[in-house]
């Protein structure tokens, strides 16, 4: 299928999910609090620690905040487009239901992955762009166009890892009958993107630079601001984290094989 | 009464058969949920590189926080009790049990019970591993855990968490969908409960104020006591505070049923 084709289909999706989103408003404001307090709870966070200690592994408090507000937009842009798509996949799986999926000629990864949007988590995308910029201000930091403009990019890096690494766990749907604790499972292994870089060692750093370059989604975007461009961790980033898509995708067609409609 | 109590053991079987019946979604769970003790090793070992002590702790004293933590949390912490018994509402579910001759507060502790038996059970070996692998870089301190005050702290705890739970699903009685409320309390125990850090952290005017709270009853006491870092005074009142919120939510919890079933229409079959 053209990719124009399938962006078009993905701005009809979107048209649909907005209008069926807004039917339900009070669930709209319902949902940006409870995000915003995680948000909260992650900076409270940073608070603590900070009120023990001046640095962590080289990072200051407001570099910290930058860190963490950087993964935190990067979530919750992840979370408005891709997750509630993904997350629907075990119930289709177990209900049958994703034989209506298949039936459709367009390939299932796309239409399973967009399906749905959210929308109250692109206003705390804004919130933690806002907190981002804040921390930015209280380093005495202006970036530069082109540090911008590689922050967006390395932003959306960032969604292919969170991409790879959920699109693989609900594939394991096709294996395991029920398999909703997935989520709980996306979010655990999800922490070490809040870890500064310099902080891990050993072959916990090597498995989440490498393997699942999940050390890298909110460091690099962030120390671009902080510190500047560094080529090789760009370039590095990029690599890792277009394997893991790759291999996630692989690994949910294999699964796919394994379904059987519940129907027929 | 008898008739009751003969029913418990079987409302504990169905518990367990229900939650067995899932049990690589259980053992995925139970994995996942070693994960924030690795985190947090990472973490505080980077924090500790610059100071010995941070508040009262020592690194292995802190990370043997975490790893107490994470028993509680498997002992205490309901799984998706709340969903379910939003569903039993929301679906009309309730029907078939409101016809038992069994108190429904007394039929949801008892699969309550039982999922905790069953999570217990799948976490045990992971956790076990994570200990192990924990304490062969860091020296915890898990030989000084005072199981005479942890135990009755732990069942607080999760008395404390189920009224809690069970009060909350009730509000489906009036509400479509309870997931953003579920979740928006998930946040306030991860933060005010020391899931994400000890409390005695904090800086003392707030710590002071979060002992006040409920949710420092759920994870924090339980964990503080067990490893043994309260006062005696301290975990007497802690211990009061503790069964006293636990008792408020069953109260309400028993309001909230009974002005519930006033508004709840069962339809169907």
């Amino acid at each position: 299928m053209h990719p124009f084709s399938l962006f078009r289909l993905w701005l009809v999706q979107i048209r649909y999910a907005l209008t069926r989103e807004l039917a339900f408003r009070a669930n709209f404001f319902a949902w940006v609090i409870v995000e915003l307090s995680w948000f909260v709870l992650q900076l409270a966070f940073v608070g603590v620690v900070y009120h023990h200690v001046d640095r962590i592994a080289g990072w200051s408090r407001h570099e910290m905040i930058v860190l963490v507000s950087t993964n935190q937009l990067i979530q919750q842009i992840f979370t408005a487009f891709l997750m509630p798509g993904l997350t629907k996949l075990p119930e289709l799986v177990r209900t049958g239901k994703l034989d209506f999926v298949l039936l459709k000629p367009v390939p299932p990864q796309f239409l399973v992955s967009t399906a749905q949007l959210e929308i109250g988590p692109l206003a705390n995308a804004g919130i933690a762009t806002l907190v981002t910029g804040m921390g930015l201000h209280a380093l005495g930091i202006v970036p530069t166009f082109a540090s911008l403009v590689a922050y967006l990019l390395l932003l959306f890096t960032g969604l292919l890892v969170h991409y790879a690494l959920l699109l693989f766990l609900v594939s394991l749907t096709f294996w395991i009958v029920q398999a909703e604790s997935v989520l709980l499972g996306y979010y655990s292994i999800f922490q070490v993107a809040r870890l500064p870089r310099e902080a891990a060692f050993g072959w916990f750093r090597v498995i989440f630079t490498f393997a699942l370059p999940l050390l890298l989604v909110a460091n690099i975007p962030a120390a671009t601001l902080i510190r500047g461009m560094e080529p090789g961790p760009m370039a590095l980033f990029l690599l890792t984290s277009l394997s893991a898509t790759l291999f996630a995708s692989l690994f949910f067609h294999q699964g796919l094989r394994r379904y059987q409609s519940a129907s027929s | 009464m008898i008739s009751t109590l003969r029913a418990l053991p079987t409302v504990f079987s169905i518990g367990l058969q229900r939650q067995l019946a899932y049990r690589w979604n259980y053992l995925l769970r139970a994995l996942f949920s070693a994960m924030p003790l690795l985190v947090s090793w990472v973490f505080w070992q980077a924090v500790f590189r610059t100071k010995e002590t941070v508040g009262a702790y020592t690194l292995p004293g802190l990370l043997t926080y975490y790893a107490v933590l994470l028993i509680v949390e498997s002992v205490s912490s309901p799984a998706d009790d709340d969903f379910q018994i939003s569903r039993e509402i929301r679906e009309g579910m309730l029907n078939p049990i409101l016809l038992r001759p069994l108190p429904y507060g007394i039929y949801r502790f008892f699969l309550f019970l039982a999922g905790r038996c069953a999570y217990f059970t799948a976490a045990f070996l992971p956790v076990v591993i994570c200990f192990f692998l924990l304490s062969r870089a860091v020296p915890l301190e898990l030989g000084n855990l005072d199981l005479f005050r942890g135990l009755p702290a732990l069942l607080g705890s999760a008395l404390l968490q189920f009224s809690l739970t069970l009060c909350l699903s009730l509000t489906s009685f009036w509400f479509l969908d309870i997931s953003a409320l579920i979740f928006l309390v998930y946040s306030l125990e991860f933060l005010a409960g020391g899931h994400v850090f000890p409390l005695d952290l904090l800086p003392t005017p707030i710590f002071a104020v979060a002992r006040l709270l409920p949710f420092a009853y759920e994870y924090w006491f339980p964990t503080a006591s067990l490893c043994g870092t309260l006062s005696r005074e301290a975990w007497q009142a802690g211990l009061c505070l503790q069964f006293g919120w636990a008792l408020a939510f069953l109260v309400l919890a028993h309001f909230i049923w009974q002005a519930g079933l006033r508004k709840y229409t069962a339809a169907g079959g």
